[in-house]
């Protein structure tokens, strides 16, 4: 028998697990068709249908916001590496003790407001791109991202140690900002997920806007001409937009390549010598001037060429075009000076006058480039009463995405010193940037209005474009300063330094264009007193010998990456101990390290019973390590091996193990055995086997000396 | 001989996307809205669709498709009055605007023309084996 009243469960989910709001005209035709006849599996089955559909729609509609929150989430491992390393700085170290046995809420308030900024930023972006920018509701959504943001992390953070701790462990962010962004491995997604939820999560109630139905109906009918426009500008417009539209970009880029080409002549044919600051600042004033002059050249050039568009019916006067456009041509000596230096500022230079170029652009040409404006008064529609409710809609707005994009490929190119490359990403970034957010005037355009701003804008920005020009000479100088020095001391350098010391130059100058090191060679400290006999060629254990052969460590430690075995030409050196360094891998691959401990005479396997190892322990991070020693034949033709085994270090494994603030001294015992594939040796190699704590780090290990004992 | 410029192709691109066809499950909406007329909302118009298709239609659906048509502004609505019958709740009737009607015809046209070119490609065939 069939109850009167529907499933109260099923008559609850979709009153509250529907996305939005429950439709109530749905609601009551489920009634209606349950009244009838229909079942409860029926119902059950149209409420599990109209909450798929509502999310399915729902999700569909925010597209664009889950696209956008893809993107600016990849960029979140990047980010986080940047924010640990803010956190990891001295400064918090010596702050946080004063907080005592509280110091983690400021420890935390740091974090979160560190990782809120990221998300704050792409909750801005957004919305400004949406145009639905208000301020109200940008900070109850930057307050909601917060706090969306520590829980999802924290469920994030204990699920990945949960399940997937050893892989997690093993793995580490990229090195460079380009490998994390694009890293799309476990533990760079991980980071992202947080983000991401945080971002859609604040941004849910933002997209897609809501749209009036009479908006809609409005859209539909058809456009009124607006006579307010002036006549050659309408009649420019008219003639074919698109053509219009095409030769003013064109007529910008020909101002802009113009200036851009008489700055680097200027720099070219005037080499800078030794100057007072008043002669720079005139020689800064010429750049500028030269450089705006040759922009509005070039324009001029085309804009009354035969068979330019505007020769006869320009949109807007060429003066004004000019005095517009020379807000952002003033950038360009400045820019390419700062380009020939190598210097990052070239983008920041670039991007600022895009800006002006954007902004004059943007207000005297809005006739132009502004979509057709619908006039929607006296359009009333019978229909029009009949909508009383709002509805969504999905616009696609692509820009939002070109701008990020171009901002990630300009950080990239930035970050590979690529700065021409980066201050074109920028300045188109910036320039598309301002485009959109600039509020169209609804005003008649007004020339005279319109010069006196343009006027006015070129007028404040001169100077700051003066003084930046002036920075770029100063820089300049200073560049080719410290060039000739350069030239100099390595030319010296070539001549005086040692072999070992020029081999020391070359790989730390590779290393610096790598922006790391490949592999490391640790050489032993050289002691001013100590002095470390020379081995005896011959009298290595020799026959009747009874006392153990003491040998002091004085080798190489070496500390490679897989696949490499040993260390390649561009190795860094450096004097030291494992004890006094903190050696760590900074990408995803283990580091395998080595001491390396040459005999200089070959002893007989045979005449050795056992080698001892002593070592030197300062290594606090817990986890099993152990070594293996292995006796080299470099005389032989295939540097033959004997491998010894291996020995744990007692001092670390997990019963022994203490934080040291003393060091410990071990001795590890390895017998050598009587008969073996090599008759002699003349090489020691100590490898560390590391467990997986200190796969990525060289252990703290040192070995102080050899003890070989006769057979 | 036409000469291929650029901004031709942004415009056929234009036209395209601008140009959206009725899906199915909308065409069937949209008939059965004209076909019921002034009592056209969710019951009467998902058992129209459920007695002409021969199988069920969830609720859900038929309004998440009415809202795009809405959207579209194929279709407007407006809220009835509430029935006890109904559990107070009012039901939403949906009438087919102008452009909704449009729609329809030029979709007929589209696809008469289709159906008129199936026989004559059957005859070609038939011609090309003989």
């Amino acid at each position: 028998m069939k109850r009167a009243t529907p499933p109260p469960l099923a008559t609850w989910i979709l009153e509250h697990c529907i996305a939005g709001h429950c439709d109530e005209a749905l609601a009551g035709d489920l009634l209606e068709g349950y009244s009838s006849g229909y079942s409860d599996g029926w119902y059950w089955r149209q409420v599990f249908a109209a909450c798929a559909v509502s999310w399915s729609e729902s999700f569909r509609a925010r597209i664009p916001l889950l696209a956008f929150a893809l993107i600016w989430s990849m960029m979140a491992p990047a980010w986080k590496v940047f924010t640990d390393g803010i956190q990891s700085a001295p400064v918090f170290d010596r702050i946080l003790p004063y907080f005592g046995p509280v110091w983690v809420f400021p420890s935390l308030a740091v974090w979160l407001l560190l990782n809120s900024i990221f998300l704050w930023v792409g909750i801005f972006v957004f919305l400004v791109f949406r145009g639905s920018f208000r301020f109200k509701t940008l900070l109850r959504k930057f307050l909601l991202a917060s706090l969306i943001f520590l829980p999802i992390y924290g469920v994030a953070w204990v699920w990945g140690c949960l399940y997937w701790y050893d892989f997690l462990a093993q793995v580490k962010v990229a090195t460079t900002l380009l490998g994390q962004v694009a890293d799309l491995q476990m533990l760079a997604n991980v980071i992202r997920i947080p983000y991401f939820i945080a971002l859609v999560a604040a941004l849910w109630s933002a997209d897609p806007r809501p749209v009036h139905m009479s908006q809609l109906l409005l859209q539909e009918s058809p456009p009124v001409e607006c006579s307010t426009r002036f006549d050659s500008l309408q009649q420019a417009v008219t003639q074919d937009p698109h053509n219009i539209k095409q030769f003013f970009g064109f007529m910008v880029v020909v101002g802009l390549v113009n200036a851009m080409l008489a700055s680097i002549l200027l720099g070219r044919l005037f080499d800078l010598q030794s100057h007072t600051f008043s002669t720079l600042f005139i020689r800064a004033i010429l750049y500028v001037v030269i450089g705006v002059l040759a922009g509005v050249g070039g324009s001029w050039f085309y804009w009354k060429n035969p068979s330019s568009l505007f020769r006869e019916h320009s949109p807007i006067p060429f003066p004004l075009f000019a005095l517009i456009c020379a807000s952002g041509w003033i950038w360009v000596p400045s820019m390419a000076m700062f380009s020939d230096q190598l210097s990052p500022a070239t983008a920041i230079v670039a991007a600022v006058g895009a800006v002006f170029l954007a902004v004059g652009l943007r207000n005297a040409t809005f006739s132009v480039f502004a979509p057709a404006v619908h006039d929607s008064a006296g359009c009333e529609s019978e229909e029009a009463e009949l909508f009383s409710q709002s509805l969504y809609r999905a616009p696609w707005e692509a820009h939002g995405y070109v701008i990020t994009f171009l901002l990630y490929a300009g950080g990239c190119a930035l970050a590979m010193r690529l700065n021409l490359t980066a201050a074109a990403l920028f300045a188109l970034c910036a320039f598309l940037f301002v485009w959109k957010l600039a509020f169209a005037p609804n005003h008649e355009l007004d020339r005279k209005r319109e010069y006196r701003r343009a006027a006015l804008r070129l007028a404040c920005v001169a100077i700051p474009a003066v003084l930046v020009t002036v920075w770029a000479l100063l820089d300049g100088e200073a560049h080719g300063h410290r060039a000739d020095e350069m030239n100099a001391a390595l030319a010296a350098s070539n001549k005086t330094t040692s072999e070992h010391a020029h081999r020391k130059t070359d790989s730390q100058s590779s290393a610096y264009g790598l922006g790391g090191y490949e592999s490391l060679i640790l050489w032993p400290v050289p002691e001013k007193k100590q002095i470390v006999p020379p081995l005896p060629e011959i009298s290595l254990l020799p026959p009747g010998t009874t006392q153990p052969l003491i040998i002091p460590f004085n080798g190489q430690y070496w500390y490679v990456q897989p696949p490499n075995k040993i260390p390649g030409p561009a190795a860094h050196q450096a004097n030291g101990t494992p004890l006094g360094y903190e050696i760590e891998s900074i990408n995803s691959t283990p580091l395998v390290m080595d001491a390396h401990q040459a005999l200089g005479a070959a002893i007989p396997v045979a005449r050795c019973r056992q080698i001892q190892v002593e070592i030197e322990n300062r290594d606090n991070r817990m986890g099993v390590i152990a070594l293996a020693v292995l006796l080299t034949d470099a005389a032989s033709p295939k540097n033959q091996v004997l491998y010894l085994g291996q020995q744990p270090v007692v001092s670390t494994e997990p019963e022994h193990f203490s934080f040291k603030s003393q060091p410990v001294f071990e001795t590890l015992r390895f017998p050598v055995p009587a008969s073996a594939r090599i008759r002699r040796f003349d090489e020691i190699t100590v490898m560390m086997l590391p467990d997986v704590e200190h796969a990525f780090v060289g252990p703290k290990i040192a070995i102080k000396q050899f003890q070989l004992f006769p057979r | 001989m036409l000469e291929l410029r650029f901004e031709y192709f942004f415009a056929i691109i234009e036209l395209m996307t601008d140009r959206s066809y009725l899906g199915e499950f909308e065409l069937m909406l949209l008939l059965a809205v004209v076909h019921l007329g002034e009592d056209a909302y969710g019951v009467p118009i998902s058992r129209e669709l459920e007695g002409h298709r021969g199988r069920s239609v969830s609720l859900g659906s038929v309004y998440a498709a009415l809202e795009r048509l809405q959207t579209k502004g194929l279709v407007v609505s407006n809220l009835g009055d509430p029935t006890p019958e109904r559990g107070g709740k009012a039901k939403r009737y949906f009438r087919i605007t102008k452009k909704g009607l449009r729609q329809i015809q030029e979709t007929r046209r589209t696809l008469t023309r289709l159906w008129q070119a199936v026989p004559e490609l059957k005859l070609v065939m038939r011609g090309e084996r003989g």
